[in-house]
């Protein structure tokens, strides 16, 4: 009896221990170490350059496709696959001169025609398109032609002097279609292999234009579970490169392993009220909400102290677009917010309801920081989280909500920051209505002098402050963390994951 | 039910497991008694100020990333913990051995028909029958409690099946369906009784899984809504922590371990009075 | 009484039935809940025409019902369709996460094997004495630990004391199969503790009932040694019932690593599932839950077969 006994315990230990001691022999010898692996919470999804809107599609492919302009990390638009652009004076035409000595992936030279081709798929007039523009920022193009001299010339129907930065869309070979399965661009990397929830896979193009990039042979995007697992591959040492942690993941991590670093995100983290339903329709109601919170309070608790204070709809990121006058409007004041119920009629408070995306830790976090803080001016907030699919689908496109906590993403372009609020843009999910700044919307890209637009803008974000349309909050910093064993990284002011300029440290 | 087999004597063993389950349980349970009326600070007021304060006499448990009390909110979270759990079992339960006895007992099409229903109602991701009560309901205690009761019912419907069948061949159940007891009287009088030795193990396991369940459907966004928390959520909120304030971590995970140890000792008393009372 | 085939055609025509009504209660579930897979894979910065048109690419913009029948033709020609979110045919995503969640199964089975055999052998031998109580409070203990706090439990050991194992770095098995291996093992641990403490349970009552039974009672009479007895008769008849509780147990496993390969990042079929469930991917969720569903009942089948000859009264009449 005895014996068996110990026989099974024997049997038992060993066998756990040829296991982990198996476990052991893991750990590879480098070699070839001249890759990065760059972890992501966002499963990619579309390779397709546009169909692509997701920005978590966008930050890998990047690396992929080039537009005729490209946006660096100081949020400068350069010159890209176009040498040149010249507008015609009603900024009706745009002509551009395409780069010579440009190859695809696929190994043939980029041409006036792949120009046309992309362009016209991207605004939805090729044959067989029904004129929907996949890629909706460029639905003014009427008609694209190569000229004589091999330049590219695009028409557009209403005039715009904003459309530039929408020229960064990815330009493909002419008649390709197979974007989406087998990516091919003029980017610095290739595309290697896609394996659903678990990585994205680019090579070095040896044929990039720009010579000496991009440095690294292989470039793995790791979807991770979320930001934990994510931080738990980046302990461990599998990964070398990851963006959007929040301070006190960060700070977590060993100093001598990652370089943490931090950049505003041009993004704006919004209390979004909608403006359509009862009491929120009651501007008096919506100030006294913006002078109840402490936005310190919520930056403090959601990104440990690391993110800009915002009072209006734009980033100061934006440089000279953003007014800065703007700044301190609504600074904590809870005596005139209860003020402003008592006017409005609610002295006593009211039952409020935040729909957050369960998905989203720090707008939920954020939802929870908000809750505690209106108590003050008697608003009892109760939190719903929903998932991503069910907010997209009731709260940002059915607008069937009080309130919600999201963050707006956009293009490093004004235009793009505040055409939603336009009273007919399928963006404007708040319903916010102001016939002054619908004007203005319209008459910003018809304005040919850049400091007579900035005025307009500033208009714009004086008029949404002074609607206090929502609880603007903050622009979250983006925390990226960076192996030591790599340099040349730079955090983009935009969802972008740029891998041209990264190399080995010392190298 | 069985109070005459219990009564008869008490081992010093069931005595043993019964103190020790009383005395986990009872930490708990007091919590959950003073929390409601009344806890050191509000559990839902934040206060950027004092985030991630370690224990210390102001803050027994220490404060959250919010700067809340943890000891306050672990005191309020007892609350939901126990009332799921067991508003969950309840429900379970009920589903469970109203369709699992006549499923044994009558077998045939009705036995069929159940245990169909019941294996394609376990085969269904829990998860998305949260999901879709969360949808049509919206997210709230009483839909968790439901999605959770229906998720676990199949559990005990087959635990009570099987017990069933067994128990139904035993002579003195042949005797009163010869003497023409009506089925319904039987299945309550003489079958769900002696279910009840296997139905206790199953209840608390039940419990312990219900919990760690709803920290699941928690995770997801599911369960108790925020601010309000349970031991789960807790958890699952802490996560990220660990390592920086592992206090987070430690006093929810200790009551919730208190918790479900203290079900399972009380469970294995009465199973060893109910067997040696049996005998 | 029936005969045996006929007993199996009726349980195989009930398993067919149970896959049906499962396939339904997704298809019910995917009409109730807001979303829309178009929607989700283009985010909140597209417009409405670009959703509109993905969704007419993607079919979505028949009518559900529609899309089940074809989702249901598909499965009788055994093609469960292309997800929409991945481009791909629901078949290859499932077979890619397969490795990682079968390997996580049987490596935690193991576990529960090796480890709550010798346990309950151990306790039952003298039951109520100091080594069976110690086990027991173990097994108790084990059993009250949520999955996720004894994986960062074990996250921390692993690279604090040992840093031995791979936390995190997936590696797959075509590559390299000890390296699949080793990243399997924290988690599957993870997932053993608390079935272990479950099976402890189940085979300790089991083997303490067996060995009061009369049989048992009646060779000892007859001179066999505990050991013998143990060996011949206990444990093969404690064996026939642990056959349930392990299937429940796998069960339990497949459809219960969700939390565990969330926390170490290892691509399964439950993160797969979450997935598809957040994506509103229908053909996807559907392949998977028709194929955990598929597993799921062939076990309680195999379970109710085994369950049957062992103990005669069960069979159905």
């Amino acid at each position: 009896m005895k014996r068996f006994i110990t026989k099974a315990v024997i049997i038992a230990a060993s066998a756990c221990l040829m296991l982990s001691g198996f476990a052991g022999c893991t750990k590879k010898a480098g070699n070839a170490n001249n890759y990065a692996v760059v972890g992501i919470t966002q499963e990619p999804g579309i390779f397709d350059p546009h169909t692509v809107v997701a920005a978590g599609d966008e930050e890998i492919i990047f690396n992929i496709y080039e537009g005729l302009y490209k946006f660096d990390y100081e949020g400068n638009l350069n010159p890209c696959l176009a040498t040149d652009v010249e507008i015609s004076d009603d900024a009706s035409v745009y002509t551009f001169t395409i780069r010579d000595g440009v190859k695809f992936h696929d190994g043939s030279d980029l041409d006036a025609a792949d120009v046309v081709y992309s362009l016209k798929r991207a605004a939805g007039l090729l044959d067989g398109q029904d004129g929907v523009a996949l890629v909706s920022e460029l639905d003014s193009i009427s008609d694209v032609t190569a000229l004589s001299d091999g330049r590219v010339q695009v028409t557009l129907e209403a005039s715009s002097y904003e459309l530039l930065s929408c020229f960064t869309t990815g330009i493909i070979p002419e008649n390709y279609d197979n974007c989406q399965a087998a990516p091919v661009g003029t980017g610095p990397f290739k595309f290697d292999s896609y394996t659903p929830g678990q990585s994205v896979i680019l090579v070095k193009n040896d044929n990039y234009w720009v010579h000496d990039l991009p440095y690294l042979d292989k470039v793995t995007f790791k979807v991770c579970a979320d930001m934990d697992a994510g931080l738990t591959e980046l302990a461990n040492g599998s990964i070398d490169i990851f963006p959007y942690l929040t301070p006190d993941r960060s700070n977590q991590l060993d100093e001598t392993k990652y370089n943490v670093l931090s950049n505003g995100s041009n993004m704006v983290q919004i209390f979004a009220l909608n403006n359509a339903v009862e009491p929120l329709n009651d501007l008096r109601v919506r100030q006294a909400i913006n002078y109840a919170i402490n936005r310190k309070d919520v930056i403090s608790v959601t990104m440990d102290g690391a993110s800009v204070e915002l009072t209006t709809a734009m980033s100061p990121a934006m440089g000279s677009y953003y007014d800065t006058s703007l700044d301190g409007t609504f600074d904590q004041d809870i005596e005139k917010a209860k003020a402003l119920m008592a006017e409005a009629g609610y002295e006593n408070g009211f039952d409020l309801t935040c729909t957050v995306p369960s998905s989203y830790l720090i707008h939920v976090n954020t939802a929870v920081e908000l809750a505690s803080e209106l108590k003050a001016i008697g608003i009892n907030m109760e939190i719903k989280q929903v998932d991503w699919a069910t907010w997209l689908d009731s709260v940002y496109a059915g607008r069937q909500y009080e309130t919600t906590v999201i963050a707006l993403t956009s293009d490093y372009a004004p235009y793009d920051v505040l055409s939603r609020y336009a009273s007919t843009s399928d963006g404007n999910f708040i319903n916010y209505s102001n016939s002054e700044v619908d004007k203005l919307l319209a008459q910003i890209p018809l304005t040919a002098d850049v400091n007579e637009r900035t005025a307009l803008y500033h208009q714009v974000l004086g008029l949404l402050t002074n609607d206090a349309c929502s609880v603007y909050l903050q622009d979250p910093a983006t925390i990226t963390a960076v192996s030591t064993r790599l340099e040349g990284y730079h955090v983009y002011p935009m969802y972008v994951q740029d891998m041209s300029q990264v190399k080995l440290a010392g190298n | 039910m069985s109070s005459q087999k219990t009564q008869s004597k008490r081992s010093p063993e069931a005595s043993a497991f019964y103190i020790a389950g009383l005395i986990l349980l009872g930490i708990v349970v007091v919590a959950f008694v003073i929390s409601l009326f009344w806890t050191p600070y509000a559990p839902d007021a934040t206060d950027a100020a004092s985030k991630f304060l370690p224990p210390s006499l102001e803050h027994p448990f220490g404060t959250d990333n919010f700067g809340r009390d943890v000891l306050s909110r672990v005191m309020s979270a007892s609350k939901y913990t126990i009332f799921i759990s067991a508003a969950g079992v309840a429900i379970a339960l009920i589903l469970g051995t109203v369709s699992g006895i006549p499923a044994g007992y009558y077998g045939g099409f009705t036995d069929r028909g159940i245990m169909l229903l019941g294996n394609s109602i376990m085969c269904f991701p829990g998860i998305l029958l949260a999901l879709v009560a969360v949808a049509v309901f919206g997210a709230s205690v009483t839909n968790v409690i439901w999605a959770l009761g229906l998720v676990f019912a199949p559990t005990f419907a087959r635990v009570c099946r099987l017990g069933t069948m067994e128990i139904k061949e035993l002579d003195y159940i042949t005797h009163a369906r010869v003497m023409g007891v009506k089925p319904v009287r039987i299945m309550t009088f003489h079958i769900f009784p002696n279910l009840v030795s296997q139905l206790l193990p199953a209840t608390v396991i039940g419990l312990a899984n219900m919990t760690l369940f709803e920290s699941g459907m928690s995770y997801l966004g599911l369960g108790v809504q925020p601010p309000d928390a349970s031991f789960g959520k807790m958890l699952s909120d802490a996560q990220a922590y660990f390592r920086v304030a592992p206090w987070l971590v430690i006093f929810p995970a200790m009551m919730l371990i208190f918790y479900i140890l203290g079900l399972y000792f009380i469970s294995e008393g009465m199973r060893v009075s109910l067997t040696k009372g049996g005998k | 009484m029936q005969s045996k085939a006929g007993y199996l055609i009726g349980k195989l025509v009930e398993l067919l039935l149970t896959l049906l009504v499962v396939s339904l209660l997704v298809f019910t579930a995917f009409s109730i809940i807001p979303g829309d897979a178009a929607r989700v894979m283009l985010g909140p910065e597209a417009s409405q025409a670009q959703v509109d048109l993905l969704r007419a690419e993607l079919g979505l913009d028949k009518p559900l019902i529609v899309r089940y029948g074809s989702w249901l033709i598909g499965l009788l020609t055994f093609n469960p369709g292309t997800s929409y979110a991945y481009h791909m045919s629901v078949g290859e995503l499932i077979a890619q996460r397969l490795p990682v969640t079968i390997g996580m199964s049987a490596i935690a089975m193991i576990m529960v094997i090796v480890i709550s055999y010798p346990m309950a052998v151990l306790s039952a031998r003298k039951p109520g004495r100091f080594g069976d109580q110690v086990c027991s409070v173990i097994g108790h203990i084990l059993f009250a630990i949520p999955p996720y706090v004894a994986s960062l439990l074990l996250i921390l050991l692993a690279g604090s004391l040992f840093s031995l194992l791979t936390v995190g770095n997936y590696v797959s098995p075509s590559d390299d199969f000890i390296g699949y291996v080793g990243c399997l093992i924290l988690p599957s641990f993870a997932i053993a503790l608390p079935k272990i403490a479950m099976s402890f349970k189940f085979l300790r009552s089991s083997i303490i009932e067996q060995r009061t039974s009369d049989y048992v009672r009646t060779s000892k009479s007859h001179g066999l040694s505990d050991f013998k007895i143990l060996i011949r008769h206990v444990l093969p008849n404690s064996n026939v019932s642990s056959i349930t509780i392990i299937s429940i147990i796998l069960s339990d496993i497949l459809g219960g690593s969700l939390i565990v390969e969330q926390v170490f990042n290892l691509p399964g079929l439950g993160r797969l599932l979450l997935s598809a469930i957040s994506r509103r991917d229908f053909p996807l969720l559907s392949g998977i839950v028709f194929y955990l569903a598929f597993i799921t009942v062939i076990l309680y089948f195999l379970s109710d077969i085994a369950a049957s000859l062992a103990d005669p009264r069960i069979r159905l009449k």
